[in-house]
């Protein structure tokens, strides 16, 4: 007491400064660094963010996670970090951690909330059938939680309805990979950004969002970097020609491209007609355009349009690259379609630096892409594919008629069931609906309504403050496995420290929640390690496009990441193949690539008097999704504290609005108040820009609940808002 | 389960960069600037007359913010502390709009105005051209933060001191460039030599929109700027113009020194020699409240040589040293009187400075010599001079405000705009308050009465004064100085 009372008064009499709290020690290999950083051993694995997949080093001391760097032989990111990965450390001690299990608010004992959620599952399912129970996971597990996750749910569980959140990302390259050469996969890697001539970045902007791809974009030998957004993004300004495409313009500016790669001779139908299926289709198709009509759907002039498609035609390597402003439209499926065709049409595809590239959202969307169970079987084995059912019930040695007939419910179409009290129990693992999805108050009813909610995660989120059952689990640093990146690289992920109170690895629930259901013997015998998944995973994938067989752990590390397909066998490089479709031949039947004619549709929600701006979301470099880590890394929060709103100085002006004024944000769904105006010409005139990470002033509660039909995807980047200026100070 | 896996430190290098060989031009300069490349400064020792300095190339940079959080790791900065920042400025009609980002932390300038100030000398330009800040030395009185017109050094609240970038010197040391320039994803960031005299005669590179002109201190960062530049652009930060921080005892400080003054140079008896020695004996003793790190305030008489704030508080001291010794001894009150009246200069001087526009005038000795005018001489009896004290101190307060407006620069301009805009009821009642003094002093009217009028309109005067002024500083992001954020 004493000691503590002269110790104050020598803090605010300054005797001291400090200096013994900021000292320096030198490590080999390393140099000097903060002593609370010091570190007693390195444990090397893959960053949890983003789907570039960097390796990362997390350093340890005392079972603490102090710091991390990039590892500097890993080939994605060669040492580099962005700002989220070179803070991750402090995600894993961060505040907010889930503890303890909890049931209807009380903490309970892992076996108290594993029986509350198994008999209450099973309650609803005996009552109501498999119908009423429904799972919706993430991007962010490792692999083998995905096989795991997929086993028990399709076959233990026997639930028809299964999706995961990279429905809100991804789905729609999945579906037009799927529909133009058979299955998903990206067909071309990272290292064609450096081999290309013109680079295409299309809806990307990875200067935000996949901060470590920016620099093969860089240097010397940088490609012709095309960007076309309708944004002036942090990507935008490092490109040689930018194309401010007007929202959904693309699909015009597309059907324009190619009528000029046609019409200009670049592309030779005759010689390609016998390569490609669909060919008849499309010309016919773009008999109906010009390139005054595509430039006007566009919103760029004919000169530009021309530009653009003289640029890809006359390109030897010409990779395009697309991620969320492609994706997230209603018609997302059928652009990523286009743009394939884009790809086969000159000749872009599974050539060094030529491919179309969809670059991932999440850390390990591929992983579930891959060995989960939604969109497809494992293995991308399709669900109508009558050998590819037998092949899978062969090798788990079950009846073919326990593998679902369908794929079940998507993600949105969870949602809807549960408003209409089809679905009543609900599980949800790692995602947070609550700020993610769109249109949050039909959301926020849906979770409500259900009569057992369950929410897996690491952290305190808004939508385990919804859950009827909590389940605490470890989180990225805590767990063994395997990611899967945007290349189709293969990294392990590493626990580097123990989960933090009672927490378990996604893993171990998943086995303890088989267990209870009585399915464990069955599906998971002999588990009780990620390892005995990805070993399995190994034979099912066998054969596959996504072939891990001649992938193990070791060999992981060996190479700094597999790319798939890598079958056994001396033939394959150690780093496996870098790329799809080198042969031309595709996953399809015919083995030829299918051409798709699109016709573009107008917005749904479009400005009209009374909401007379267009809004598009999007994200910042500092933050990660629904900031459910990032929100809690002081550094970040400090860089990104709140979420604010774009405006062009035109229409600001004429709502007398100025930067860093309050503004209120309206459409028909919902409001946001009280949010930061930011007056920039990066945004056209008419349109406006929110970032959508923030719980407070959650964009989500204006966006459209309208999805893409075939990927069911959510339309997040176009729908009307009104701002108006906020009252008080 | 923790699995250890084995990496080869000798493996690691601590500078990774071999992500393609991307120099740190992309745009229209595209020669790759000299200097420590990817094997450490050991490898290029600088020669005679060369200091090490950081370059910077704006076309390379993409904003990801990575030097900063790599900053924080490697020096184990807590969350506020921020010795890098990226800023961000913009100009053009869209689409043609451009945003550029300038990473910056400390130049190391040749003419350090940090070093120049600080009292305690805890500054030191060391013979590779970092300059180094001595923590043992730094008294936490944050002269050098009104200084730098960059708004380098920054107050530390866990360890009352000020703290900045040293370029990594514990690096330096060992062969290895700073965590900034490891850790940037596009190599928009380098250390580099230069030749001192050289960049002393030529120092334009050291220039970049919005950033104060390196003629100040010479900044030595080397800015590379893409050659599309709008000709009008501005600062994302521009918008958030808010006061800064009172600093509530060098308020009382300034003002109750200024008012002993008045009442030494105007005294007339015992009584007043006695108010006089306790009302300067009562600021000094005030002003130890604004040091992070009082116990040392004795460091403060460290550099009378360059630090106008060493020779205020030399100045002060000797003041109130004779203002106790003139109540014995009556003999006593002129030399008092003179050394106050050379402390109000001292104290007024050390304000004027380039990183504080509004303060860094004539002016500002004007205001501070008006305020021991008006107050001291009340006491005494004097109303017409106290009366013509508290009209010059308003008169040469209007006076800035038209001086600040000529300049059409946020540091400028944006002073008389809080004093005007923000502080509008603040800065109306001090003048009604003068102008009430100036009429009860002519008026006859009670002397207590003007005392507390006049009074008030300087206690208000002078907390406007600290808060109503803008820094130079570097361009900021659009979150700089919003609640929560870094300066």
């Amino acid at each position: 007491m004493m000691a503590g009372r002269l110790q104050r008064a020598k803090d605010v009499l300054g005797f001291d400064d400090g200096a013994e709290r900021y000292t320096y020690v030198t490590e080999p290999g390393r140099g000097p660094v903060s002593a609370s950083r010091a570190v007693d051993h390195w444990v090397a694995s893959t960053c949890g963010y983003c789907s570039v997949g960097c390796g990362i080093l997390i350093g340890v001391t005392d079972d603490r996670a102090v710091a991390v760097q990039g590892d500097p032989n890993h080939p994605v990111n060669l040492g580099r970090l962005c700002p989220k990965g070179l803070s991750e450390h402090h995600s894993i001690h961060a505040d907010g951690r889930l503890l303890q299990p909890t049931v209807h608010g009380e903490p309970a004992t892992w076996d108290r909330a594993i029986g509350t959620v198994v008999d209450g599952f099973r309650d609803l399912i005996d009552r109501y059938g498999p119908e009423s129970v429904a799972v919706l996971s993430t991007g962010q597990l490792v692999t083998e939680e995905f096989y795991t996750l997929g086993k028990l749910v399709r076959l233990g569980m026997g639930l028809h309805h299964y999706d995961g959140n990279t429905t809100l990302c991804m789905a729609s390259a999945v579906a037009g990979y799927k529909r133009s050469f058979g299955t998903d996969g990206p067909p071309g890697c990272y290292d064609d950004f450096g081999l290309a001539d013109v680079v295409v970045l299309w809806g990307a902007n990875v200067a935000d969002n996949h901060p470590l791809l920016a620099p093969r974009l860089l240097g010397p030998n940088r490609p012709y970097l095309i960007t076309v957004d309708p944004r002036v993004t942090k990507t935008a300004m490092l490109a040689d020609l930018h194309v401010p495409v007007r929202p959904r313009g693309d699909i015009a500016l597309l059907n324009g491209i190619l009528v000029v790669l046609i019409e200009e001779g670049f592309v030779d139908v005759d010689e390609i007609r016998e390569t490609v299926d669909g060919l008849d289709d499309l010309l016919e198709h773009l008999a109906g355009w010009t390139v005054e009509r595509a430039a006007e759907g566009a919103g760029i002039t004919t000169g530009e349009l021309q530009a653009v498609a003289r640029r890809i035609g006359a390109a030897e390597r010409c990779t395009l690259a697309w991620t969320m402003g492609v994706n997230h439209s209603v018609q997302g499926t059928e652009t990523v379609t286009l743009l394939n065709t884009l790809a086969v049409l000159t000749g872009n595809v599974g050539r060094e630096g030529a491919s179309p590239f969809s670059i991932t959202g999440q850390c390990n969307a591929m992983g579930t892409r891959e060995a989960g169970f939604t969109a497809s079987m494992p293995g991308y084995r399709n669900y109508d594919d009558p050998a590819a059912r037998a092949e899978l019930a062969a090798l788990w040695g079950i009846a073919e008629d326990r593998l679902p007939a369908e794929r079940g419910r998507a993600y949105p179409d969870i949602i809807n069931a549960v408003v209409s009290g089809k679905i009543k129990g609900l599980w949800i693992i790692a995602t947070n609906p609550v700020v993610s999805y769109p249109n949050r108050e039909t959301l926020e009813f849906a979770l409500k309504s259900l009569d057992l909610l369950v929410v897996q995660d690491g952290f305190q989120t808004p939508t385990t403050e919804l859950a009827h059952v909590v389940l605490p689990a470890a989180i990225w640093g805590e767990k063994d496995g395997t990611f899967t990146n945007s290349e189709r690289r293969v990294s392990r992920v590493r626990a580097a420290v123990p989960p933090p109170g009672e927490a378990r690895s996604d893993f171990d629930i998943f086995l303890a929640i088989a267990q209870r259901w009585g399915c464990r013997d069955e599906l998971f015998d002999g588990w009780h390690r990620p390892l005995d998944a990805f070993e399995e995973w190994r034979r099912v994938s066998a054969g596959r496009p996504c072939d891990y067989s001649g992938i193990t752990w070791d060999r992981i590390d060996a190479a700094g990441g597999v790319q798939w397909p890598c079958p056994p066998g001396e033939h394959v490089p150690i780093g496996g193949t870098a790329r799809l479709y080198t042969d031309m031949r595709v996953n399809r039947p015919s083995g030829k690539p299918m051409l798709f004619a699109v016709e573009p549709k107008p917005i749904r929600d479009a400005p009209r008097p009374d909401y007379p701006l267009l809004l598009n979301t999007g994200r910042t470099v500092e933050h990660w999704h629904t900031r459910t880590k990032t929100g809690r890394i002081a550094i970040l929060e400090g860089l990104s504290p709140e979420a604010w709103i774009e405006i062009h100085p035109d229409d600001a002006s004429d709502l007398r609005i100025r930067s860093g004024d309050w503004v209120d944000v309206a459409s028909t769904r919902g409001r946001v108040d009280r949010i930061r105006a930011r007056v920039t010409a990066t945004v056209r005139a008419g349109e406006v820009f929110v970032p959508f990470h923030w719980d407070d002033r959650c964009a989500n509660r204006l966006t459209d609940d309208e999805f893409d039909p075939i990927s069911r995807e959510p339309n997040y980047k176009q729908c009307a808002v009104r701002v108006t200026r906020s009252t008080g100070r | 389960m923790t699995t250890v896996v084995p990496v080869d430190l000798a493996e690691v290098s601590a500078v990774p960069v071999r992500l393609g060989a991307k120099p740190s031009a992309v745009g229209a300069h595209s020669a790759v600037p000299t200097g420590i490349s990817t094997r450490g400064p050991e490898l290029l020792p600088l020669e005679a007359g060369e200091q090490y300095r950081f370059g910077f190339s704006m076309n390379a940079c993409i904003g990801c913010h990575s030097c900063e959080v790599a900053c924080a790791e490697q020096n184990g900065l807590p969350a506020g502390t921020t010795w890098r920042r990226v800023g961000e400025i913009e100009g053009g009609a869209y689409p043609e709009t451009k945003r550029f980002h300038l990473s910056m932390s400390c130049n190391h300038c040749l003419e350090p105005a940090c070093l120049e100030g600080c009292p305690t000398n805890a500054y030191e330009k060391l013979a590779n051209g970092v300059v180094a800040h001595h923590a043992e030395d730094c008294i936490g009185c944050q002269y050098c933060t009104w200084n730098c017109p960059y708004s380098v050094p920054a107050f530390q609240p866990d360890r009352r001191i000020v703290t900045k970038c040293d370029l990594c010197q514990p690096r330096l040391a060992e062969g290895l460039a700073p965590a900034c320039v490891s850790a940037c994803p596009t190599h928009a960031i380098t250390i580099e030599r230069v030749d001192v005299a050289a960049w002393r005669a030529d120092h334009a590179e050291a220039d970049a929109p919005h950033l104060p002109s390196a003629d100040i201190t010479i900044s030595t960062t080397r800015i590379e700027l893409p050659a599309d530049v709008p000709l009008e652009t501005f600062s994302a930060s521009d918008w958030n113009l808010r006061p800064e921080h009172p600093h509530w005892p060098l308020v009382w400080l300034t003002l109750v020194s200024q008012f002993a003054v008045g009442v030494s140079a105007t005294v007339d008896g015992s009584g007043q020699r006695i108010m006089a020695a306790a009302l300067a004996m009562a600021a000094m003793a005030g002003a130890l409240l604004h040091l992070g790190r009082p116990a040392v305030a004795w460091k403060a008489f460290r550099n009378l040589r360059r630090s106008w704030l060493s020779r205020e508080v030399a100045l002060l001291s000797l003041y109130g040293g004779l203002a106790a010794a003139a109540v014995p001894l009556d003999a006593l009150r002129w030399p008092a009187a003179a050394a106050g009246c050379a402390g109000i200069y001292a104290s007024a001087r050390l304000y004027i400075v380039p990183g504080r526009p509004s303060w860094n005038s004539p002016l500002t000795v004007v205001r501070f010599g008006a305020t021991a005018v008006a107050l001291g001489p009340i006491v005494t009896g004097h109303r017409s001079i106290a009366a013509a004290g508290t009209a010059i101190a308003l008169i040469a307060t209007a006076l800035n405000w038209a001086r600040l407006m000529r300049t059409p620069q946020q540091p400028w301009w944006g002073a008389v705009r809080l004093e005007l805009r923000w502080f509008t009821t603040a800065t109306s009642v001090r003048f009604a308050l003068g102008v009430a003094g100036i009429v009860t002093l002519l008026a006859g009217a009670p002397l207590a009465l003007s005392l507390v009028l006049v009074a008030c309109c300087e206690l208000i005067g002078r907390w406007l004064f600290y808060v109503a002024v803008v820094p130079l500083n570097m361009p900021g992001a659009f979150w700089r100085g919003a609640a929560g954020t870094h300066r």
